[in-house]
């Protein structure tokens, strides 16, 4: 317990520590976290209605980033699969960066869903037991299980190795295994539950289109990956990790075939809306053309898809992907054409026209926009604080104090139940020893420090006889095997290694002694601490 | 707060140092309040999973809730569905003026905020001769100085209490649910406000409170259901319910629409009682349902009593 506590403070005092860049770093993300908080604290006293969000369109940029998220959270099972079923070395280094990751999005996600309830205080409805979770009848029900079991398999995998790193110990992959192995199809039950929490609905003809799922999982193994390999530049710039160039043009070619199988199904969605034209067209109309007049969507579209084709290419050809500075810029394409084909290109034309034929456009608000610029950098401050914790244990830098270090003398030792005097006589110590089975007799003078010692194998040393009349003083050696209580079991067991006797003296800090250590004393800690 | 919408550049110290201040009020709020109802609306049980005892504890802390918000007294009814009916709703296409008293008739009635301005029935207006299937050539706001226009056609949307409905499937906490008499009905303080019903209403028929509900007391019908028209609160999902105050009363009354249409377009009754008019009408006349081809099997039928 107590050492729990140590390594959380010793945790916190990494994540509060660090250089002026840091902490510029950090102040300007609260910055923008907070403006975002007060922006929610607006909502929250005046309502939703702070939004652009109507009846007509009733979800908006929210549920946009939620839905984009998602599919970021794929990072992580996208370096998992290669990393643990081929063993390809250059990823499996990383994962753990991916998985942080994928705890951040998921995080973020459900910022996301919080701000866009019009009663969060009531978010505990939708628990099964104490709520009335509707399951297994609601998609939304399913996210919220697929979700945060996602959140906790990848925190239980993350937090798992990065303990087991920090006490100095290699992780077992008995114990994550079969967790990793689990992660990654229910990586993609989140990205396809969440695809069916609008595919599933027939009165939005935009998001009834069986392809929705493929293309939402297709997408996300764009994005997610492209974040990645940004991230994967910065950390091994600001740190010592070493992130292998190999990983990261691979990670890159990978990309390049998501982004081609995504091209591929939004043409054959294309296709099939606007060959056969029928009334279900209207959205994508919408979107890509404009309906009736409406265009707001219509730019953002091609540039979105402008900038998908032109980074499809960037990572299909080995000589852009190996190149930085093209690379960065087809990560930068890949993020934001993304970011607007499976956010607000996705969410909108479901609602527009809406279900009775009526076209409102809908433009996020300033106040909307703040909420969602504070979660991002909510989410950026979280990955920064895991990273910041992360990176040192990673590298061997950081390491808790593990039960060995903690164990002191005080914990393990005898304590003492008799001491003498200087003047006490030999007869009386023989008597003692005898009656309280002591091998060695710590001898205090007036204020009970320790001034010498008194062991049998000195009185057994002496002829039969010779005892008479002699006191303790004659006999007692200098204190020098005494070691302080604080010192704990690896301090104790170098001491005694360079002693020929068996027993060491305890201390406190006036010297007095307060107790006896032995050699099984140690031995026996040591083994209950290796069986724990 | 108001300030922030307009200073996109960037909020000063100040502004940001209340905006602050006033998170850490709101967050400390709950725990400040003096009356315990606060606590007891929180932890206030599923409509369904509460006893009558339950129910009438909760209908009398509301309706002292009620009584201080609006100084007025406001009764709350948990009228049951009643044995052996089924409700349906009829509506003569053929007679429809696009008057809109249905409209005005059903905001009186069921205590709809003003504003923001909030409508359970649509009217849309389609052009003779005009597509009209696909909805999307119809127009919600029309505005002529008299009706009915000669060259346009009307029809009224609004909730068609659905056999199927798509919105109680997709609610994530079974906040809305359709009771045995076919009436699908809102617990509002059960109601999270994810509007996951709204996309999935292909009807239209569902109103967010965006804002809070806002309504002169004077204007306020004290007479409601708990289901139904009593007022509701900021964040949550409302719609009609047949005027589930009125039709669940023994005897019952009509909704307000049907008693509002001055044309007689509008037709309500029991679909379980062969003499009543709805069934005359579905068995005598051309009937159809809204978006037939998703299933959804509305209870509210469309008809064309006479040409024209």
């Amino acid at each position: 317990m107590i050492q729990a506590i140590k390594n959380f403070f010793i945790a916190l005092r990494q994540i509060a520590v660090g250089n002026k860049k840091y902490y510029l770093w950090v102040s300007f993300l609260s910055f923008l976290a907070l403006l975002g908080a007060s922006a929610y604290i607006g909502q929250l006293s005046r309502g939703l209605i702070i939004t652009a969000m109507r009846d007509q369109v009733s979800w908006g940029m929210y549920i946009s980033n939620f839905t984009f998220l998602v599919g970021v959270a794929a990072a992580a099972v996208l370096l998992v699969i290669p990393a643990y079923l081929y063993n390809f070395k250059p990823i499996k280094e990383i994962v753990l960066f991916g998985e942080l990751l994928a705890i951040t999005a998921i995080t973020m996600c459900i910022l996301f869903i919080i701000v866009d309830m019009g009663q969060p205080l009531r978010v505990w409805h939708i628990l099964p037991v104490v709520g009335a979770m509707n399951f297994p009848a609601s998609l939304l029900a399913w996210d919220v299980v697929v979700l945060n079991g996602y959140l906790i398999i990848n925190s239980v995998i993350a937090f798992y190795v990065l303990y087991r790193l920090s006490i100095g110990k290699e992780y077992k992959m008995s114990v994550i295994g079969p967790l990793i192995i689990l992660s990654i199809p229910w990586a993609v039950s989140i990205h396809t539950v969440t695809a069916f929490l609008y595919n599933g609905l027939s009165s939005r003809p935009f998001w009834n289109a069986s392809i929705l799922a493929p293309r939402f999982l297709a997408s996300a193994f764009c994005s997610g990956p492209a974040i990645m390999l940004i991230l994967f530049q910065i950390i091994r710039k600001l740190s010592v990790v070493e992130i292998d160039n190999k990983a990261i043009f691979k990670i890159a070619e990978l990309i390049a075939y998501a982004m081609g199988i995504n091209l591929f199904l939004l043409g054959a969605e294309i296709f099939k809306e606007f060959y056969s034209g029928s009334i279900h067209s209207a959205p994508i109309q919408y979107l890509y053309l404009g309906l009736h007049g409406h265009d707001k969507l219509v730019p953002w579209m091609w540039f979105a898809t402008t900038m998908n084709i032109s980074a499809f290419f960037l990572f299909l050809f080995p000589k852009t992907r190996e190149n930085f500075t093209t690379l960065n810029m087809a990560c930068l394409f890949v993020i934001t054409g993304v970011y607007i084909e499976k956010g607000m290109g996705l969410v909108i034309p479901g609602f527009v026209p809406d279900t009775l034929g009526e076209i409102y456009e809908y433009t996020p608000t300033t106040q909307e926009i703040l909420v969602t610029i504070g979660i991002w950098a909510s989410g950026a401050l979280l990955y920064t604080f895991l990273l910041k914790l992360a990176i040192p244990v990673y590298t061997g830098k950081l390491r808790f104090f593990s039960k060995t270090q903690l164990t002191a003398a005080r914990d393990i030792m005898t304590k003492l139940v008799a001491t003498i005097r200087a003047e006490t006589p030999l007869d009386e110590v023989v008597k003692l020893m005898l009656s309280k089975r002591l091998t060695d007799m710590a001898v205090v003078d007036d204020s009970d420090k320790l001034i010498g010692i008194v062991s049998e194998r000195d009185i057994i040393s002496l002829e039969v006889g010779q005892a008479s009349g002699k006191t303790a003083a004659d006999l007692m050696a200098a204190p020098t095997g005494t070691v302080p209580e604080s010192f704990h079991i690896q301090e104790l067991g170098k001491v005694l290694a360079s002693r020929t006797a068996n027993l060491l003296f305890v201390v406190n800090e006036n010297g007095q002694p307060v107790g006896t250590i032995e050699g099984s004393d140690i031995l026996k800690s040591l083994e209950d601490i290796r069986r724990e | 707060m108001e300030e922030d919408g307009r200073r996109s550049g960037g909020i000063d110290r100040r502004a940001f140092l209340q905006g602050a201040a006033l998170g850490l009020a709101t967050l400390a709020l709950p725990l400040g309040r003096a009356d315990a109802s606060f606590w007891e609306s929180f932890f206030q049980k599923h409509f369904r999973e509460m006893n009558d005892d339950e129910i009438k504890q909760v209908i009398d802390r509301l309706e002292k809730e009620y009584a201080q918000k609006f100084g007025k007294q406001i009764e709350i009814g948990a009228d049951k569905p009643i044995p052996g009916v089924l409700y349906g709703y009829g509506l003569d296409l053929s007679r429809c003026i696009g008057c809109r008293r249905c409209v005005y008739g059903c905001v009186e009635e069921n205590n709809q905020s003003l504003d923001p301005q909030i409508h359970w029935i649509t009217v849309l207006r389609f052009k003779k001769g005009e597509k009209w299937v696909d909805l999307e050539n119809s127009e919600k706001y029309y505005n002529p100085e008299k009706v009915p226009e000669e060259e346009y056609f009307y029809m009224p949307v609004q909730c068609q209490q659905c056999e199927n409905p798509p919105c109680v499937r997709a609610c994530p906490t079974q906040a809305t649910w359709k009771d045995p008499d076919g009436i699908v009905v809102i617990d509002y303080n059960w109601c999270i406000g994810c509007r996951y019903c709204m996309a999935a209403c292909p009807y239209g028929a569902r109103r967010f409170n965006w804002g809070s509900p806002k309504r002169p007391v004077e204007k306020i019908n004290p007479k409601t259901h708990y289901l139904g028209n009593r007022p509701r609160y900021r964040g949550v999902v409302e719609k009609c319910t047949f005027c589930i105050q009125r039709t669940r009363k023994d005897p019952g009354r009509y909704p307000a629409c049907v008693e509002a249409c001055p044309v007689g377009a509008r037709k309500f009754g029991n679909l379980l009682d062969p003499n009543s008019e709805i069934r005359y009408a579905i068995e005598h006349k051309r009937v159809f349902r809204l978006k037939e081809d998703l299933n959804t099997y509305p209870k509210f039928y469309y008809f064309f009593a006479y040409g024209k």
